[in-house]
């Protein structure tokens, strides 16, 4: 299976009033293509801001201070490398939903009060696919069943003409100062729309002409988590991230939103990368799983595997500390504390809480490595 | 809709009650005699002091000359102003529109550019820009109108011998006034009635007059528009749907006019429409120090001499102008912010 | 133990916030100096008459203002009254209108806002419509009305302002209070069955008062801006009075100098409008940077 992102020693920090908080510590990880990837760990152990450096949006006081993030990206059938880390920022800016997109924690949060459904999905359209969408409109024009009177339609047809080649082209750009003639993309806005109304609908949200009308506040939740996937998968993204994107709802929405996600897969996105702290989501959704603590990535493994036979400590105590129906008595914990990232502790970041700490363990950081089995671990007490 | 504008009506009634009675009490602190001298205007009248106080109903208890004053206003005869030696009614009339030109001209000025300022101070923190504003609004928050005004009249009218004072120059201030028939006062705003008589060299001149003031005030009260401006657009950049928008591929420029500048105006169209109402009541300092005889000079000049009648009629128009701001706040709010239905 | 109680930790990060800030900084120089200004006052400009310290001593009695020399070091304006001294003195009655008119209004308002917002109901009802009315009144028109109505003079003017300024205070505490009410701590506390007298002072208060810190030291400063500005008028002390806005008005006819030189009295409008803007400035900036560092939106950031 090729590979889809390779990370290479991705460091990012956050300067507090507390001090440098270490957030992700020379993350080294590849997530293959086609694959539903998951990664665990408890709160605050770094797996927001991996997935935030990716796509370069961490949100200041957060630095991404090093490191490299591979992108495969498939153009006209070919494969094509980019280190998104160096990209410039309107680069970057194209890829963001087109190429690699995200689904946020709090739905509620993730859309703006004041702005309409349709509105919020279609600048997805709008920001990406606007040649295409032009063209569309051109043809339409073209066809004889349109009867826009004869001026407004040729100065239509030179604008989409001019849009289908770049959106941005000057022209353009001076008819959206113009006062009548900024009317030219209202088009282009109703082809977004009804694209809008069309992804909305695959995602099975009833009566998808009147959504993209209302507003978030009318919609329940489960149907704004539908509404900000319609608005990642818009453009058909190589890449899904979907950030705890199921936590904060009902059990039985976030049982329709996996299902929901399952069935996607199989049809318009190649990967997912799923970020929980939920071990039965995992189990139930992902193919390939990453376990994080404190910065760190300590395991990656196959879903059975990890579940089967986990070799790292603290995955180990992770999966002890799941209540289960089969065995009675007091649920196992992990001993000490989530440890501060100002001051994380040398060496293997685990090492105080580790049964197994070895002398080796205090000093030095473990790599990750292969032990079979496409299965790595990063802890000197595996061989 | 109804039962929330009748709902803002019956508390304009109730407001214009409370702010009757405190104003009227304040002249209860006078002696009869005190208040009697006001229609005293020769030496040979003071004897008559006494037979004013039972004409007028000085020396009966508060609450019957309060419901005299009421039956009187409500019956629409407000008084007379001894400051504008005429009727409160016509001379409001007079006064108001030189405030009312004066914040036609002000306020967009003051809101568009505390805006604009504020947005872009917001963007970012602790970038040059928003030290900057933060600045200007700092000092523009220090700085006392009456000083600063004085301060420019020195520095454009003294020095460089531009924009003088007052609403119009010497010769058209005749013109004006005059009762040739020449020219016809349809607003009471020179800049207005210089264009409806076809003398555009009134209309220039009274735009000169209007250049200083307009800026003192812009300073002055860009500063209070900006800050929450500034504020607004920091909370706004830090929300998810901000970052969601940047996650979808969304420019730079649409994520901040569109999505956090949008949110970021709610809190601030309450504090313009504040502002707005504030300036209707005329900014005292500006109308004395570059002599426009408005709303706040009258104000001011009444205060001074206690010219009750002016005072109580007054503070009610600002009473209804505060409510009816309010209103219109609130009806904007519904517009921008579609979680809000009016109730 | 005393070193890690969170209210002192807090108040150590507050610390910390606030020094981080340049403008607070600004802000707290200014204000150290116009205090020892003003407790050194007699040192620094010894009165002529010491029995009546705040009268500016004239240098003759021609009405012109003189520009600035050895005897007068910022010159004399109208009425040949001595500008250094009257700026000297004038801070002291700064200080004294602005320190009177917050303490008085602040206490007012915290009073008023705290029993609305505790008890609720009627009484809370009761309390914030009278809010409601006086800020109807625009406020300096209602200030100099009172001036009037009491006669003129200095303290009259203390008194006015702070009748009108507690005005602000109410709502801020009260929304505060509201907020502090319904946590938990209050709950429990109420449930232990202690007074409802201790919990406002105990809990309520110190849990709500940051706000009314920010506005107070933004409204001290815009304090004596009005009452420089009712001084102007002539509402205030009898004329000789070290008083900045009295100086100010003494200066009124001599903005625009003779033709040949427009600016010739510059130093009898900006020596004293100096004062004052720095004055203000002193306490706006501290306000500011208080503001940033209450904020609890940008505070944890």
């Amino acid at each position: 299976m090729s590979a889809l992102i390779e990370i290479k020693d991705l460091v990012t920090n956050f300067y507090t009033y507390e001090g440098v908080v270490k957030a992700l510590n020379k993350i080294s990880l590849e997530v293959e293509s086609g694959l539903t990837f998951g990664l665990v760990g408890e709160s605050g152990c770094g797996k927001s801001v991996l997935v935030r450096s990716i796509m370069r949006i961490v949100q200041s006081p957060g630095v991404i201070e090093g490191g490299e993030v591979k992108f495969h990206m498939k153009k006209n059938g070919k494969d094509e490398v980019i280190e998104l880390l160096s990209l410039s920022e309107e680069e970057m800016r194209q890829i963001r939903g087109s190429e690699i997109s995200m689904i946020f924690q709090e739905p509620n949060a993730a859309l703006n009060p004041i702005l309409s459904i349709g509105y919020q999905v279609s600048e997805s359209f709008l920001f990406h696919i606007s040649e295409q969408m032009c063209a569309k409109v051109l043809e339409d024009l073209e066809s004889p069943r349109d009867n826009t009177n004869f001026i407004w339609k040729s100065f239509l047809r030179y604008a989409y003409r001019v849009g289908s080649k770049d959106a941005k082209a000057l022209p353009l750009r001076i008819f959206n100062k113009i006062p009548i003639l900024k009317c030219w993309d209202k088009r282009l806005k109703e082809e977004a729309t009804r694209r809008s109304i069309e992804i909305i609908d695959k995602l099975h949200v009833p009566h998808p002409e009147q959504v993209v009308k209302s507003y978030p506040h009318n919609l329940s939740g489960g149907m704004k988590q539908r509404i900000v996937i319609a608005i990642a998968l818009a453009c058909n993204p190589e890449l899904l991230i979907a950030d705890e994107a199921t936590s904060n709802l009902d059990v039985t929405v976030q049982a329709q939103i996996l299902e929901l996600l399952n069935e996607l897969k199989k049809e318009y996105i190649s990967s997912i990368m799923l970020i929980t702290h939920d071990l039965g989501v995992v189990a139930e959704t992902c193919e390939r799983v990453g376990v994080m603590y404190a910065g760190n990535l300590c395991e990656v493994a196959d879903v059975r595997e990890i579940f089967k036979n986990p070799k790292h400590p603290y995955t180990k105590a992770l999966l002890n500390s799941v209540p289960r129906f089969s065995t009675e008595g007091r649920l196992a914990v992990i001993d000490g504390f989530v440890p501060n990232l100002v001051n994380p502790p040398s060496g293997c970041r685990f090492h105080p809480r580790c049964p197994l700490t070895m002398e080796q363990c205090k000093q030095n950081v473990p790599d990750l490595k292969e032990t079979g089995d496409r299965h790595l671990v990063a802890c000197y007490a595996v061989d | 809709m109804a039962v929330f504008i009748s709902r803002r009506l019956i508390f304009l009634v109730f407001v214009m009650f409370g702010v009757s009675f405190i104003i009227f009490g304040l002249q209860m602190t006078f002696s009869p005699e005190r208040r009697a001298m006001v229609f005293v205007t020769t030496p040979q009248q003071a004897k008559d002091i006494p037979v004013l106080i039972k004409k007028y109903g000085f020396d009966q208890p508060f609450y019957k000359q309060y419901f005299t004053w009421l039956k009187e206003v409500t019956s629409g005869h407000l008084g007379y102003s001894l400051v504008a030696s005429d009727s409160v009614w016509r001379a409001f009339w007079r006064y108001f529109p030189i405030t009312l030109e004066l914040n036609i001209f002000s306020s967009p000025c003051i809101i568009l550019f505390g805006i604009w300022l504020g947005t872009k101070a917001g963007q970012k923190a602790n970038t040059f820009t928003d030290h900057f504003t933060r600045i200007f609004s700092i000092v523009g928050w220090s700085l006392p109108t009456f000083l600063f005004s004085l301060v420019m009249l020195m520095i454009f009218y003294g020095y460089f011998r531009l924009f003088p004072p007052s609403v119009l120059g010497d010769e058209l201030t005749l013109l004006v006034y005059g009762n040739t028939g020449e020219f016809v006062r349809y607003t009471g705003m020179f800049t207005v009635d210089g264009i409806l008589n076809g003398r555009l060299d009134v209309t220039f001149e009274a735009l000169k007059h209007l250049v200083m003031p307009v800026l003192t005030q812009m300073v002055v009260i860009c500063a209070i528009l900006m800050r929450v401006m500034r504020s607004g657009m920091l909370e706004e950049m830090g929300k998810d749907y901000v970052i969601t928008a940047r996650a979808k591929g969304v420019d730079k420029k649409t994520t901040i006019l569109k999505h956090a500048r949008r949110n970021a105006l709610i809190p601030v169209i309450t504090v313009a429409g504040q502002l707005v109402a504030a300036l209707m009541e005329g900014s005292i300092a500006v109308e004395i120090i570059f002599n426009r005889k408005g709303l706040g000079w009258w104000l001011a000049e009444s205060a001074m001499q206690l010219d009750m009648p002016v005072l109580m009629s007054l503070c009610l128009f600002i009473a209804i102008v505060f409510v009816l701001a309010n209103l219109t706040v609130d009806i904007i709010y519904a517009y921008v912010d579609p979680r809000i239905r009016l109730s | 133990m005393l070193e890690n109680h969170p209210r002192l930790k807090e108040l150590r990060y507050t610390l910390f916030r606030i020094f981080r800030n340049p403008s607070a900084i600004i802000g707290v120089i200014l204000l150290l100096f116009f205090i020892s200004v003003a407790v050194f006052a007699p040192y620094i400009a010894p009165p002529k008459y010491p029995n009546r310290p705040y009268m500016m001593p004239r240098a003759g009695y021609t009405i012109t203002p003189k520009p600035p020399d050895e005897k007068n070091i910022f010159g004399t304006t109208e009425g040949q009254y001595d500008i250094f001294y009257g700026v000297v003195w004038g801070t002291r009655t700064a200080f004294r209108v602005g320190l009177s008119v917050i303490i008085s209004a602040v206490i007012i308002g915290v009073f008023l806002g705290t029993v609305a917002g505790y008890f609720g109901g009627k009484v809370d009802e009761i309390i914030m419509r009278c809010v409601d009315v006086v800020f109807a009144i625009p406020f300096l028109v209602l200030a100099m009305a009172i001036v009037v109505s009491l006669g003129r003079g200095l303290d009259v003017i203390i008194i006015a302002i702070a009748a009108v300024a507690w005005r602000t205070y109410p709502r801020v505490i009260r929304s505060a209070i509201l907020s502090v009410r319904e946590q938990d701590f209050v709950q429990a506390a109420k449930s232990m069955g202690v007074s409802d007298f201790r919990i406002m002072i105990r809990h309520i208060i110190p849990n709500s008062i940051y706000p009314v810190m920010v506005i107070a030291f933004m409204e001290a400063g815009s304090v004596v801006l009005t009452a420089a500005f009712m001084s102007f008028l002539g509402l205030g002390a009898p004329k000789g009075y070290a008083d900045w806005g009295q100086m100010v008005a003494l200066a009124r006819n001599y903005i625009v100098g003779p033709p040949d030189d427009p600016l010739k009295f510059w130093y009898c409008i900006i020596v004293p409008g100096g004062a004052i803007v720095l004055f203000v400035l002193a306490w706006s900036l501290i306000g500011d940077a208080l503001r940033d560092a209450f904020d609890p939106k940008i505070r944890r950031k």
